[in-house]
C-alpha cells in the first residue's frame, strides 16, 4: 500500500517534470527560463536539507556551505578540463568529501545538537569569508582564479557529452536541471523505503531506542549528511550552469532561506519544500519589483503569517484538508 | 562454567552520588532473575552500566568472560542483550509493527522480520495495535510495544526496568506468562516492585539498596528476610504492590 503510494508520488512527480521540461521552454522566453532553472536547482537544494533535516534530524545550518562548494568545484573543474561533462563528478565529489568530513568530525566527536547548529554554520561562514578573500591573482586553481568577491563570471556551461565544443543552450539546461530534480525526489523516495532510510527515521524519532536495537546512530547520521551534502552540491553545480558562482552561495543568507524553504514545505515531508522552495523564490522576486518597499519586510511579514497560519507547513496542512473532506 | 554475564565490583559514582557501589552479580544462561530495590537503589543505573549508556566508574561488566566496558551502546546490544528501560522508549512516529520489524530486520530479511515482529505483538496480545502510531497509545500499551520490541529480535539476555508500571491487571498477568515462557530459552533480568508479580515469575531474587546487594537468595526467603522489609520503608512487602516508579 504505502509502497504502491511511493511509486506513484515518484511517478507523477518525473511526470511532472517532464512535461515542465517540455512545454515550458516553449512558452517562456530565455530570461524566464533561466530563472524557471534557478528555481529548479533551489528546489534540489531544498530537497536536500529536506532530507537531511526532516528525516535525519540533523538540522544544518550550512547547508549552503554544501551548495557554495558544488558550484565552485564545477567552476574550477568546467575551467580545467575541456569537456565540461567532467566537471560533474567533480561537483559531487567535493561537497560529498567535505560533508563526510564534517560530519565525522560532528556525529562521531558526539557533539550535541545546539553545537551541530553552531559548527555547521561557522565552516560556512569560514568558507564564506575565505572564498571572498580570494581576489588576487595567486589564487587560482590550474586555469580557474577564485575571483574573490566577484566570484568565476567566466564558467563555462555544461557542453553536450564528449562535445566540448558545443555547449547546452539555456534550455537544454533547464531541461537538466529539472531531471536532476526529478531524480533527487526519487532518490529520495528510495533512500526512505531502504532499511537504511527506515533505521534514519527511527534514529529521528529516538536515538535510544535505536542503538539499543543495536543501530550504529553515528554511522547513519553520517551517511544521510554525506547524501545530503552531495545532492545540495548537485544543486550548486546546477546554479553555476545558469548564474555563477560567487561567495554569496556561502552566505548565511542561503543558508537561511533554505531552511525557511523546508519550515514553510513542511518539515518531514520532500514535495512540500519543493514547492516551498519555488514559492518564496517567486515572491522574492516580486517583492523585489515594488516601488519604496523593503522586499525583506514582505518575505519576513510572509514567514510570520505563514508560521503562524500553517506551523506544520505546507504539504501536511493540504493533506490534512483533504483527508478531512474525503472522510467526512 | 562462565556465566552469561557477571560484574565485578560495579561502581558508577554522579559526583558524590554512588548510585551503584561495588555490585558483584552473575547471571546464568536462561535464569530468570529478579532484582528489586526502594526507589533510588541503583537499579536503573546498574542497568545503564550494563548496555553502554553509562561508563562505570570502575569495575569490569564480563559478557560470556569477556570484558565489555567501554563498548557503544549498539555493540553490547549487538552481543545479545536487549534492555527496556524504564521510561518507554519507542520510536513514537514510526507504528507498532515498524518499530517492532525495525529492531529485527538488522538479524533477519524483510519478510521474516515482519512475521516475527507480529508474532511478538500477538504473544503480548497486542496483535490489533501493529497499525497503530505508538505516540499515539495508553501508557499501558506503550510498555507492550516496547516489551515485543525487545523480544522480538530474540536477545540472550533481556533486562526488563519495571515492566508492568501502569499496566491493567490483565496486561500485567499477561506479562508474567511472557516471561515465564521467554524464560525457557532466553536469560532474563527483570526489575518489579510488585511482589505477587516476583513470587509469580522468580527463581532467584536480588536485593539492592543504596548501591549494594543486600540479600540474593531464592524468592520465599527474601521475600520474608526482614532486612528487605526494612529497606522497603519498615512496611510488610504485601503492603507495597505496585509502588510508584
Ligand atoms: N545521571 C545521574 N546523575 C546524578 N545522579 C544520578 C543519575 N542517575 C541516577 N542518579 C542517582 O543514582 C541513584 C540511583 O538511581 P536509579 O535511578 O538507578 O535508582 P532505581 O533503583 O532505578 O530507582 P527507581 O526504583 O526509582 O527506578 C539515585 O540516587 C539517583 O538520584
Ligand atoms: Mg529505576
Amino acid at each position: 500500500m504505502e509502497r504502491r503510494r511511493a511509486a506513484f508520488q515518484s511517478g507523477l512527480a518525473v511526470f511532472a517534470a517532464a512535461v515542465a521540461a517540455w512545454w515550458l521552454p516553449q512558452v517562456l522566453e530565455l530570461f524566464s527560463i533561466i530563472n524557471a532553472t534557478v528555481y529548479t536547482a533551489m528546489a534540489v537544494l531544498a530537497l536536500s536539507l529536506a532530507l537531511v533535516w526532516g528525516f535525519g534530524g540533523i538540522l544544518c545550518f550550512g547547508q549552503a556551505a554544501f551548495f557554495g562548494l558544488g558550484g565552485y568545484a564545477y567552476a574550477v573543474g568546467a575551467l580545467n578540463v575541456g569537456d565540461t561533462t567532467w566537471a560533474i563528478p567533480i561537483a559531487l565529489l567535493v561537497p560529498t568529501l567535505a560533508a563526510a568530513a564534517l560530519g565525522y568530525v560532528m556525529f562521531y566527536g558526539r557533539i550535541s545538537d545546539v553545537y551541530m547548529g553552531v559548527i555547521t554554520l561557522t565552516v560556512t561562514l569560514i568558507l564564506f569569508n575565505f572564498i571572498n578573500s580570494t581576489a588576487g591573482e595567486e589564487w587560482r586553481i590550474g586555469a580557474a582564479p577564485l575571483g574573490g568577491f566577484n566570484g568565476i563570471p567566466a564558467t563555462p556551461p555544461l557542453n553536450v557529452p564528449g562535445d566540448p565544443g558545443t555547449p547546452l543552450t539555456p534550455e537544454q539546461i533547464f531541461v537538466v536541471a529539472l531531471a536532476c530534480l526529478a531524480g533527487c525526489y526519487v532518490l529520495c523516495k528510495l533512500i526512505l523505503r531502504s532499511h537504511f532510510g527506515r533505521v534514519v527515521v527511527a534514529i529521528r524519532e529516538n536515538e535510544l531506542r535505536a542503538s539499543l536495537l543495536g543501530y550504529d546512530v553515528r554511522l547513519y547520521k553520517l551517511g544521510i549528511f554525506t547524501i545530503g551534502g552531495a545532492m545540495a552540491g548537485l544543486a550548486g553545480m546546477l546554479f553555476a550552469n545558469c548564474v555563477f558562482v560567487s561567495p554569496t552561495m556561502f552566505s548565511l543568507a542561503y543558508s537561511g532561506q533554505i531552511i525557511i524553504w523546508v519550515m514553510i514545505g513542511g518539515v518531514g515531508t520532500l514535495f512540500g519544500p519543493v514547492v516551498g522552495a519555488m514559492l518564496l523564490q517567486a515572491l522574492t522576486a516580486w517583492a523585489g519589483t515594488l516601488p519604496d518597499i523593503n522586499p525583506n519586510l514582505i518575505l519576513g511579514l510572509v514567514l510570520v503569517v505563514a508560521v503562524l497560519a500553517i506551523p506544520r507547513g505546507l504539504q501536511p496542512t493540504l493533506a490534512g484538508l483533504l483527508r478531512r473532506r474525503e472522510a467526512p | 562454567m562462565t556465566a552469561l554475564l557477571a560484574t565485578e565490583n560495579l561502581t558508577m559514582r554522579f559526583g558524590g552520588v554512588v548510585a551503584v557501589d561495588g555490585v558483584t552479580l552473575s547471571i546464568g544462561e536462561r535464569e530468570l532473575r529478579c532484582l528489586i530495590g526502594p526507589n533510588g537503589a541503583g537499579k536503573s543505573t546498574f542497568f545503564r552500566c550494563l548496555t553502554g549508556q553509562y561508563r562505570p566508574t570502575s569495575g569490569r561488566v564480563l559478557w560470556r568472560g569477556r570484558d565489555i566496558v567501554g563498548l557503544e551502546p549498539h555493540a553490547i546490544a549487538r552481543l545479545g542483550i536487549g534492555i527496556k528501560t524504564q521510561v518507554p522508549s519507542l520510536f513514537d512516529g514510526l507504528t507498532a509493527l515498524e518499530g517492532v520489524a525495525l529492531g529485527v530486520r538488522r538479524l533477519h530479511g524483510e519478510r521474516e522480520a515482519r512475521r516475527r515482529a507480529l508474532a511478538a505483538l500477538d504473544r503480548l496480545g497486542i496483535a490489533d495495535l501493529a497499525g497503530a502510531t505508538v505516540g499515539l497509545l495508553a501508557h499501558g500499551q506503550r510498555q507492550l510495544v516496547e516489551l515485543a520490541t525487545v523480544v522480538a529480535p530474540e536477545p540472550d539476555l533481556i533486562i526488563l526496568d519495571e515492566p508492568t508500571a501502569g499496566m491493567s491487571a490483565e496486561e500485567t498477568a499477561g506479562t508474567a506468562a511472557l516471561i515465564r515462557e521467554m524464560s525457557r530459552d532466553h536469560a532474563i533480568v527483570v526489575v518489579e516492585h510488585d511482589m505477587q508479580f516476583i513470587r509469580a515469575i522468580a527463581e532467584t531474587v536480588t536485593v539492592l539498596h543504596q548501591g549494594r546487594v543486600l540479600v540474593e537468595d531464592t524468592a520465599p526467603v527474601v521475600l520474608s528476610d526482614p532486612r528487605v522489609h526494612d529497606v522497603y520503608l519498615g512496611r510488610p512487602p504485601e503492603a507495597r504492590q505496585a509502588v510508584p516508579a
